[in-house]
C-alpha cells in the first residue's frame, strides 16, 4: 500500500507506537508527517535504505495506513460494493488490492482487502475513509470498526522478506495466504502485501507490543529500516502513482482534476466485468476514454523536477507530479501527467528544467504499467472473441 | 373474479412478453403509461392501492359532499402532455382559466392582483399606486421564468459534468446572461423583492407566494428561484396563471386515464411491488408482494425516490453518492389540506364574485418567518399561509344550493409522522383561526371539516411521508432531480416521482420526460436486434 501525500503543514504530528524505536534508529533524522502522524524520511541515506531492500529486505513502519475491521454477514457484500478488489471472491487469509471509486468512477483512493476469516475482513487504505463507510454501510449488515489507533503495522520489503521474518520467527505468508503467529506473546498476522507492484510482507499486531516486534526483527536478523524517501524511489520504479501527489481523490478534486482508473494507470484495478462495486456504472458510461494519462518517464536529467512541464515537440502537454533519482536507471525515473499521447511521437517528449532547457525523456515500461497492458491487451482480446 | 382469488393464482408466476412496467397510478405514472402505451409497448401499470391517481382522489367526507384530496389549483400542467395525450378531448376543461387573488393581510388591508399578471399591473395602479414597480417587476421576472423553463425539466441528461451542460443547454442563453441570473438564483426572496417593490403590500405577496408550498421561507437564501419556477408554469395557455379544472383537479387524473386506456396499457390496481430486479446493470422486470415477477426490460416508477432506490432495488445495486442523496434528510415542513362545509349559500352577485377569486391570507413577513420556526421545531404556528376557494363559486358544475364547500390549504404545518386527534384538533383550530382574520365568523358556519396531513397521503398511497413534504428551495430540487433521474445509471430504470419534478403541483412533465426516454432505448434496442 502507497503512503498517501504528506501533511506539509500538520502540526505536532503524533508520534505512533515505533515511533520511539524508528526516533532510535534514525541517524538522518529527517522526518515529515503522514495521516498526523510522524513518519522517518530517512534513517541513514535513502540511496543505503533503496539498495537494501533492492538486494536484501528493509522494514518500514507501515503504521500511518488507515485500516478498518469489517465484521457481519454482508462484510464481503460491502465490501465488493466500496471497493473494486472482489472481495467475495477471497477465500480466508487471501488479499487483494482494488480502488475506492465515486459514483461518476473516478478514483477516490487505493485499497487493499483481507479476508482474515469467513466473515472478517481488513481493508487498508492511504487515507481515512470513515465517513464513506458509514454511508456505504447503509442497509448492510456489517460493522466497521477502524483499528489504525489501535494496532501497529510493518511492511518487509525485499528478496530476503520471508527470511526475515523466519528468523525473528514469525511465520512467512504464503504468495497469497496470510498466517498467523504468536511471538512472545503477541499475536501477530502476516501477509503478503504488495507496494504497488514490489512484492512484500505486512505484520499487523496490537500497538502495545510494537516495539518487543520491532526488536525482535531488527536484532534476529539484522534488517534495517527503510525511511519515505528510499520508498519513494521503490514507488515510482515500481510504477505506483501516489494520492494526493499524482492523482487527487475524486473527493477533493477541483473540475477536471478528478482521474478515472484508466487515467492513473489502474485499468486493471477496476475491471468492468468483476461483478458490482460502487462508480462500475459511471465507469461503463466513461467508456475507454482516457482524457489524460499518468505515465512513468525516464529523464536525462539528475535534478528534481516536480512539476516541470513536458513537451511533446512545442506543444506543452503536461506536468511532472513526482520524480526520484533512480540509482537502478540511473536517471530521473517520474511521474507525469499528460495527454494521451500517440506511440510513434515519444522520441520528441522533453522536459523542461528549472532552468528552462529541454531535457530529453522517454516513456518507460514499470511492473505496474506492464499489469495494466496485459489485462488492456486480454480486454481486447476478449472483446474482439465476442464480436 | 374476487381480487383474492386473482392475487392467489398469481402468486409465484412468472409473466413474460411485457415491454414496459410503470409502478405508480399517480399522474406522472398515468403520462408515462399513456405514453408508452401510444408508443405500441406492451405497457402495464401497477399500483399498490385500490385507487389510482396517486395522492390526487376525489372523497365523499360529508353527506354528499365530495372533497378532493391533494391539490385544489392547477398551476403548471405540462403543455406538451395536454397536446400529446390529447388531454382537452379527453375531458379537462377548465372551470375558472385565469384566477384573480385576493391578498389579505394582517392589518385588515386586501390587495387583488389579476390572474393574468402581464396586466395586473394596471389594476394595481389604480387600487394602491404601485403599477410602475410591480409591472417593472413582473415583466423583467416573467421573461426569466420563460427562458428557465426548459432548464426546470431538464431534470434528464446524464451525470455531472454532462448534466450541467445539459442544463445550460436547456436555459440555451449565453454565459454572460447565465452570470447575470446568477444573483436571482442565489439570492433570498427578500433581497431582490427589498430592490425592486417599495410598496409593502404587493412585497408581502410576493414572499407569501415564494414561501408557500416551499420548505424554504423568502428570509433564506436561493428563495427567490420559488417565485420564479411558480411563474415559469403555464396553465390554459398563460404563463404563471392559476386555473380550476371544471370538476377539480381529479378529472386531469380521468382524463390521463382515458389517454392509458386508450393507449391499451392495463392496469393492475392493489398489485403491490415488493423488489424491482436487476440484473447486469439493466432492469429485468419487478418482483410482486404476492411473489409473482413481471419480466420487463423498462420500468418507468413513478413513487416516492425512498422507496423506489431503497426498498424496491436497495443498497447492493445503487451508488454511494447517490444513496446519500435519496436518503439525505429533508426538512419536515409540509401543508395540511383543510375542507369546510359551511351552511349556506351566498345569493347576491357582490359576494359571488368575491368568492370566485383565490383567497390568500398572508400573516406579513415577521410572522412568517416565526411560522416557518415554529413549523421546523414541531410546533404548530399561530400564523399561516391560507390558500383558499370556492370550488362552487369558481365552478359552475358544482351545484348545492343550501350549503358550500370551502377548500383550504395551510402552510406551513410541522410533518407529523403519526398525529392523533388532539394534535388534528389543534392543527384545524389554528387553521380555522388564520381563516378567520379574513372570513370573519366562518366558524359559526361550519357544518363538517375534514383535514388531510402527508401522514394521511403516506398511510393511503405507501409512500414515504416525505415525499409529501414541502419542496426544498429550487436549487435542492435541481439537484434532486438530476440524480433521481439519471444517476442509479441502471438500464431501463427511469424515474418520475416526486422528486423529479420542480416546483409542485398536478405537472406530468417528468412522466413525459421519462416515457420518451425509455421510448428511446426501447427504439435502439428494437433496431440493436
Amino acid at each position: 500500500m502507497i503512503f498517501p501525500v504528506e501533511d506539509f503543514v500538520a502540526d505536532a504530528p503524533k508520534p505512533g507506537p515505533l515511533f520511539s524505536a524508528a526516533a532510535s534508529a534514525s541517524e538522518a533524522n529527517l522526518w515529515t508527517s503522514v495521516n498526523g502522524w510522524s513518519v522517518a524520511r530517512a534513517f541513514t541515506s535513502p540511496v543505503k535504505e533503496y539498495h537494501a531492500a533492492k538486494t536484501s529486505a528493509a522494514i518500514a513502519d507501515l503504521g500511518p495506513l488507515a485500516r478498518y475491521a469489517l465484521r457481519g454477514n454482508e462484510a464481503a457484500a460491502f465490501l465488493a460494493r466500496l471497493t473494486t478488489a472482489p472481495a467475495a471472491r477471497l477465500a480466508p487469509g487471501e488479499s487483494a488490492r482494488g480502488l475506492i471509486l465515486d459514483n461518476e468512477g473516478a478514483v477516490v483512493d487505493l485499497a487493499e482487502v483481507s479476508r482474515l476469516s469467513e466473515e472478517l475482513f481488513l481493508l487498508t487504505t492511504p487515507t481515512s475513509h470513515a465517513r464513506r463507510l458509514q454511508l456505504a454501510a447503509r442497509g448492510f449488515d456489517v460493522q466497521a470498526e477502524d483499528i489504525t489507533d489501535d494496532v501497529a503495522a510493518l511492511g518487509v520489503f525485499g528478496p530476503s522478506a520471508s527470511e526475515v521474518l523466519r528468523a525473528a520467527g514469525l511465520k512467512s505468508p504464503g504468495e497469497a495466504v496470510a498466517a498467523s503467529a504468536v511471538v512472545r506473546g503477541v499475536e501477530t498476522a502476516a501477509r503478503p502485501i504488495q507496494f504497488g507492484a514490489l512484492p512484500g510482507i505486512e505484520i499487523v499486531f496490537p500497538k502495545d507490543e510494537a516495539l518487543t516486534i520491532w526488536e525482535r526483527l531488527v536484532r534476529r536478523s539484522q534488517v534495517g529500516p527503510i525511511g519515505l524517501d528510499a520508498m519513494e524511489i521503490l514507488r515510482l520504479e515500481s510504477g505506483a502513482p501516489r494520492s494526493g501527489v499524482d492523482f487527487v481523490s475524486a473527493e477533493r478534486a477541483h473540475p477536471g482534476e478528478a482521474r478515472l482508473p484508466l487515467e492513473i494507470g489502474l485499468p486493471h484495478l477496476a475491471p468492468l466485468d468483476r461483478g458490482w462495486f460502487n462508480g462500475r456504472r459511471g465507469l461503463r458510461q466513461s467508456g475507454e476514454r482516457a482524457d489524460r494519462r499518468l505515465a512513468t518517464l525516464l529523464v536525462d536529467d539528475d535534478r528534481a523536477l516536480a512539476g516541470a512541464e513536458v513537451r511533446m515537440g512545442d506543444r506543452a502537454v503536461g506536468r511532472i507530479t513526482s520524480c526520484a533519482w533512480s540509482p537502478a536507471a540511473k536517471r530521473v525515473v517520474a511521474f507525469a501527467d499528460i495527454l494521451p499521447l500517440s506511440s510513434g511521437k515519444q522520441s520528441q517528449i522533453t522536459v523542461i528544467t528549472p532552468a528552462g532547457a529541454a531535457v530529453a525523456a522517454k516513456l518507460t515500461q514499470t511492473a505496474e504499467s506492464a499489469l495494466a497492458a496485459a489485462f488492456r491487451s486480454a480486454q481486447k482480446a476478449a472483446t474482439e472473441s465476442v464480436r | 373474479m374476487g381480487e383474492r382469488e386473482n392475487d392467489e393464482q398469481n402468486a409465484g408466476r412468472i409473466e413474460g412478453g411485457i415491454d414496459a412496467i410503470v409502478l405508480g397510478a399517480s399522474a406522472d405514472g398515468l403520462a408515462a403509461a399513456a405514453y408508452l402505451g401510444e408508443a405500441g409497448l406492451r405497457t402495464v401499470l401497477l399500483e399498490a392501492g385500490a385507487e389510482i391517481g396517486g395522492k390526487i382522489r376525489a372523497r365523499e367526507f360529508a353527506p354528499d359532499m365530495t372533497c378532493i384530496d391533494g391539490d385544489h389549483l392547477i398551476s403548471d400542467l405540462d403543455p406538451e402532455t395536454i397536446s400529446d395525450l390529447d388531454l382537452y378531448r379527453r375531458g379537462v376543461a377548465y372551470a375558472s382559466r385565469r384566477i384573480n387573488t385576493a391578498y389579505f393581510f394582517d392589518d385588515g388591508q386586501s390587495l387583488e392582483i389579476e390572474g393574468d399578471l402581464i396586466n395586473a399591473a394596471a389594476s394595481i395602479d389604480e387600487e394602491i399606486g404601485g403599477g410602475v414597480a410591480f409591472q417593472k417587476f413582473t415583466q423583467q421576472f416573467m421573461e426569466l421564468a420563460a427562458q428557465l423553463r426548459p432548464a426546470f425539466e431538464a431534470s434528464g441528461g446524464g451525470r455531472g459534468r454532462q448534466r450541467q451542460r445539459a442544463l445550460a443547454k436547456a436555459m440555451d442563453v449565453s454565459p454572460a446572461t447565465a452570470r447575470r441570473f446568477n444573483r436571482f438564483l442565489l439570492s433570498s426572496g427578500e433581497a431582490i423583492l427589498d430592490d425592486y417593490l417599495p410598496d409593502g403590500m404587493l412585497k408581502t405577496a410576493m414572499l407569501t407566494e415564494i414561501a408557500f408550498r416551499s420548505a424554504a421561507p423568502a428570509h433564506e437564501p436561493f428563495s427567490f428561484m420559488n417565485l420564479i419556477r411558480r411563474w415559469a408554469g403555464e396553465t390554459s395557455g398563460l404563463q404563471a396563471a392559476i386555473a380550476y379544472p371544471r370538476g377539480g383537479v381529479v378529472t386531469v387524473i380521468d382524463a390521463l386515464r382515458r389517454a392509458v386506456q386508450a393507449a391499451k396499457v392495463e392496469i393492475r390496481a392493489a398489485t403491490p411491488v415488493q423488489q424491482i430486479l436487476i440484473e447486469r446493470d439493466r432492469v429485468a422486470g419487478v418482483q410482486l408482494e404476492n411473489g409473482g415477477q413481471i419480466r420487463a426490460p423498462i420500468v418507468i416508477a413513478a413513487m416516492d425516490a425512498r422507496r423506489v432506490f431503497l426498498d424496491m432495488i436497495g443498497a447492493s445495486h445503487i451508488d454511494i453518492e447517490f444513496q446519500r442523496a435519496v436518503s439525505a434528510a429533508k426538512p419536515l415542513i409540509g401543508s395540511g389540506r383543510l375542507h369546510l362545509v359551511l351552511k349556506g349559500f351566498a345569493r347576491d352577485e357582490k359576494t359571488k364574485e368575491n368568492m370566485q377569486r383565490r383567497l390568500v391570507y398572508t400573516p406579513g413577513p415577521d410572522n412568517l418567518r416565526r411560522a416557518f420556526a415554529a413549523a421546523r421545531a414541531g410546533d404548530i404556528p399561530q400564523d399561516m399561509i391560507i390558500e383558499a376557494i370556492f370550488p362552487a363559486a369558481v365552478d359552475e358544475a358544482v351545484d348545492d344550493d343550501s350549503r358550500q364547500l370551502l377548500s383550504i390549504i395551510a402552510h406551513p404545518l410541522p410533518v407529523d409522522v403519526d398525529a392523533g386527534p388532539e394534535r388534528r384538533e389543534a392543527i384545524v383550530s389554528a387553521v380555522q383561526a388564520n381563516v378567520e382574520r379574513f372570513a370573519p365568523n366562518i366558524v359559526d358556519r361550519i357544518e363538517a371539516s375534514d383535514l388531510s396531513l402527508p401522514a394521511d397521503l403516506a398511510a393511503n398511497s405507501g409512500y414515504h411521508i416525505e415525499a409529501f413534504a414541502a419542496r426544498p428551495g429550487v436549487m435542492q430540487q435541481w439537484a434532486l432531480a438530476g440524480q433521481v433521474t439519471t444517476a442509479s445509471g441502471i438500464e431501463g430504470l427511469y424515474f418520475c416521482g416526486p422528486e423529479a419534478q420542480i416546483g409542485y403541483g398536478v405537472n406530468c412533465a417528468a412522466g413525459r420526460i421519462a416515457a420518451k426516454a425509455a421510448i428511446r432505448l426501447s427504439r435502439r434496442g428494437a433496431a440493436a436486434a
